[in-house]
């Protein structure tokens, strides 16, 4: 099984691949939880009949498979007339999907802070600048945080969907791979141990983290 | 700025196919959920046994569930086993691939309810004299369930949307195979994919209702 | 009147003018890129070279076209169902992927005229017993998603009725599924048999009869209203017929026979 025709080029070119998931990752992630930190404040401080909108638009966001918001994405770009080429859709396309999901994770870590403790923040003088930067932030920080490196590792996986649209990352540089050598298992077995190594030190961080972090509650 | 035009009625026509698309997504979803929650409990058992053998297969299991996409995961489950001559249909591939998923997921979020029930519920089972598997049947198991129904919950939603995923290995009958389908033949991508995009929120949100009624059914005090 | 005023008034207007006249010709040529949407999973028309750059009879279609054009050649790679959107969505200017010209597909996008035709034969696996296209009754049978003889053998399976229709999403896909016996046959064209076969990569497949579906005319493709590209198109592959290219192309990826008849015999285009 290990007597195989993959040359060390081929190696390369899933590793290529690899380098496009983080590079997308990375860009959907970074806009994501930038987008998702705003609309969750957004969404923890104002009062739901504001935001609803917003709260709709996150949560079918959610309940839709990435493939088919993808899908959507692309052909709507075309259709606008705005000239993306895949690789910004995609990014574009993840970072949405990422931001609402963030959303959900730095509400969740706010309303996580007592009520009690920020109105003793703000009963201490603190503005609500004050109060979210130095009392919120810290507090909720230590809640979100894992929760949003599973997120990050859960958006480096699904940026496998990205293929769909023609980008050869990982997943895809190996189908190209299987085509031309025809040995499918070999060949998803190393993309998979690819992805387990990105992934599985990142997973066990955040759960070290997540521990260590409880342990001084 | 729109040089394009749309063509909803084309799209409308094949509704009743996508329904009917729609049915089987739901189902193939709530297999790969019962299956996925049995072999979760099965896994969360083995992890914390102290048996090595249990343990290793259940923990690589997890890890590998875990930390590969989902995609991989259901390509694997058809060709990747097709050329040691198991063939899965479609189907089957596409519910193996989410019920693994699943499984490796759900295990982890039962071993953290798990641990949220106080020791003393086993000891107090233990001393009425109930074995350790009927403790863990008939006191840990009901707790278990009922601290993990809302990300179970999740995990219903999140499977839903891995069914889109069966499309890469031949699915032909369920909505995105049946969307994809009738996109290959017609190319209003547009329209078809935004009908497709509604309906799977609509069944996200039935799912939820359900979840919802049933939670308040079982686990009213 | 102010001299420069005129000048600016000018220059807009001829801005303008030049602006509302850009179609997909020009700008192709301005741009200094040709970008093709090819299919490399589908050899000998497209595939890709040990360094896993795209070779075939459509990568060198494609760059014979770049070169008349005067500019560069990008090679797309889509699979088949992805080669309309992705002329829609703009990630390539035309399509040389061996698109069947359909009435259905036409609605959609331009086709040039014929620039290639395929026949189509039933691939399967030894020991299926499968020697003619009547034995697929009932089996599982798959091909790729909406091409020409998928949309013909879907047809003709539920006509039958019994056995099972699987699409595919790459004619790679099909193969796989195939040489590992998920599927029992596919019907592909005869082009594509022939080099699967020959390749040796699949030494279990054979090809067991004709496909009763008729010549599979397959043309150029572009966005439907960009008629200057399509009268361009229609020139060029005139040409390469013309000039022996077409016959030379030919035997460079499908061996020393004459190259296939383009034209129907009775009709116009």
């Amino acid at each position: 099984m290990f007597d195989t025709a993959m040359t060390w080029n081929d190696l390369m070119f899933m590793l290529r691949g690899a380098g496009v998931t983080l590079w997308i990752t990375a860009i959907a992630v970074g806009g994501g939880t930038a987008l998702g930190l705003v609309f969750g404040v957004m969404r923890s401080a104002l009062s739901p009949w504001v935001t609803w909108p917003l709260a709709f638009v996150l949560d079918v966001l959610r309940s839709v498979p990435l493939l088919i918001q993808l899908v959507l994405a692309n052909s709507f770009q075309a259709i606008a007339g705005f000239g993306w080429s895949p690789f910004v859709t995609s990014c574009v396309g993840l970072a949405l999907y990422t931001a609402a999901l963030c959303t959900e994770v730095v509400r969740g870590a706010i309303l996580s802070v007592p009520e009690t403790t920020r109105r003793a923040a703000r009963s201490l003088g603190m503005t609500w600048a004050q109060d979210q930067t130095q009392i919120v932030f810290p507090m909720a920080l230590r809640v979100g945080l894992p929760s949003w490196i599973n997120l990050t590792l859960g958006v480096m996986k699904d940026s496998a969907l990205v293929l769909w649209l023609g980008i050869i990352e990982l997943l895809r540089a190996s189908q190209i791979l299987v085509t031309r050598l025809q040995e499918p298992m070999f060949i998803l077995l190393v993309a998979g141990a690819i992805y387990f190594l990105i992934s599985f030190p990142v997973a066990r961080f955040g759960e070290r983290l997540e521990k260590r972090w409880r342990e001084h509650d | 700025m729109f040089d394009y035009t749309f063509q909803w009625r084309q799209a409308y026509r094949h509704l009743p196919r996508m329904l009917e698309g729609a049915l089987v997504t739901l189902e193939i979803a709530v297999l790969s959920l019962v299956i996925g929650i049995t072999i979760a409990v099965l896994l969360a058992v083995a992890r914390d046994s102290k048996s090595i053998w249990l343990r290793a297969p259940a923990t690589a299991w997890v890890e590998v569930a875990r930390n590969t996409p989902a995609l991989f995961q259901i390509y694997m489950a058809h060709f990747g086993l097709g050329s040691f001559g198991i063939y899965l249909s479609p189907y089957v591939a596409l519910l193996a691939g989410i019920a693994f998923n699943n499984a490796g997921y759900l295990c982890e979020t039962f071993r953290g309810a798990l641990r949220a029930i106080p020791q003393t519920q086993t000891r107090a089972g233990r001393s009425l004299g109930m074995g350790q598997a009927q403790t863990f049947r008939l006191i840990l198991m009901p707790q278990m369930f009922r601290i993990s129904f809302l990300p179970t919950t999740n995990q219903m939603v999140w499977a839903i949307l891995m069914t889109s995923l069966g499309v890469t290995v031949g699915m032909a009958t369920d909505l995105t195979g049946i969307t994809q389908n009738l996109n290959a033949r017609t190319f209003r991508t547009f329209e078809l994919f935004a009908m497709a995009a509604v309906l799977y929120y609509l069944i996200a949100k039935a799912v939820m209702l359900a979840a919802r009624l049933i939670a308040w059914r079982l686990f009213r005090y | 009147m102010n001299p420069l005023y005129l000048l600016g008034a000018a220059l807009g207007l001829s801005l303008t003018v030049s602006a509302a006249q850009a179609d997909k010709l020009d700008s192709i040529i301005s741009s200094g890129t040709l970008r093709c949407a090819v299919t490399l999973d589908f050899p000998p028309m497209g595939s890709r070279d040990a360094n896993n750059e795209p070779i075939g009879f459509d990568v060198d279609y494609c760059r014979d076209l770049a070169a008349a054009l005067g500019v560069d050649a990008v090679i797309v790679d889509t699979p088949f169902p992805d080669r309309i959107p992705a002329l829609v969505s703009g990630r390539a200017d035309v399509g040389v992927a061996s698109t069947s010209d359909t009435l259905e597909l036409a609605k959609t996008v331009g086709f040039s005229i014929p620039y290639f035709a395929f026949t189509n034969v039933v691939l399967t696996r030894e020991g299926t017993g499968i020697e003619t296209f009547e034995d697929l009754q009932g089996r599982n049978v798959g091909s790729v998603a909406g091409v020409f003889e998928a949309l013909a053998l879907e047809e003709q399976m539920t006509e039958w009725g019994g056995g099972a229709f699987r699409p595919y999403q790459s004619q790679a896909d099909v193969f796989l599924a195939l040489s590992q016996g998920q599927i029992e046959a596919t019907v592909v064209t005869s082009t594509v048999a022939s080099a699967i076969v020959e390749s040796g990569n699949f030494p279990n497949l054979v090809i067991g009869g004709e496909a009763p579906f008729g010549i599979d005319y397959v043309g150029l493709i572009t966005l439907r209203q960009e008629y200057g590209l399509i009268n361009y198109l229609d020139l060029f592959v005139n040409q390469q017929v013309r000039t022996g290219r077409y016959q030379e192309l030919y035997e460079k990826w499908l061996g020393g026979s004459a190259a296939p008849e383009l034209t129907v015999p009775g009709v116009y285009r």
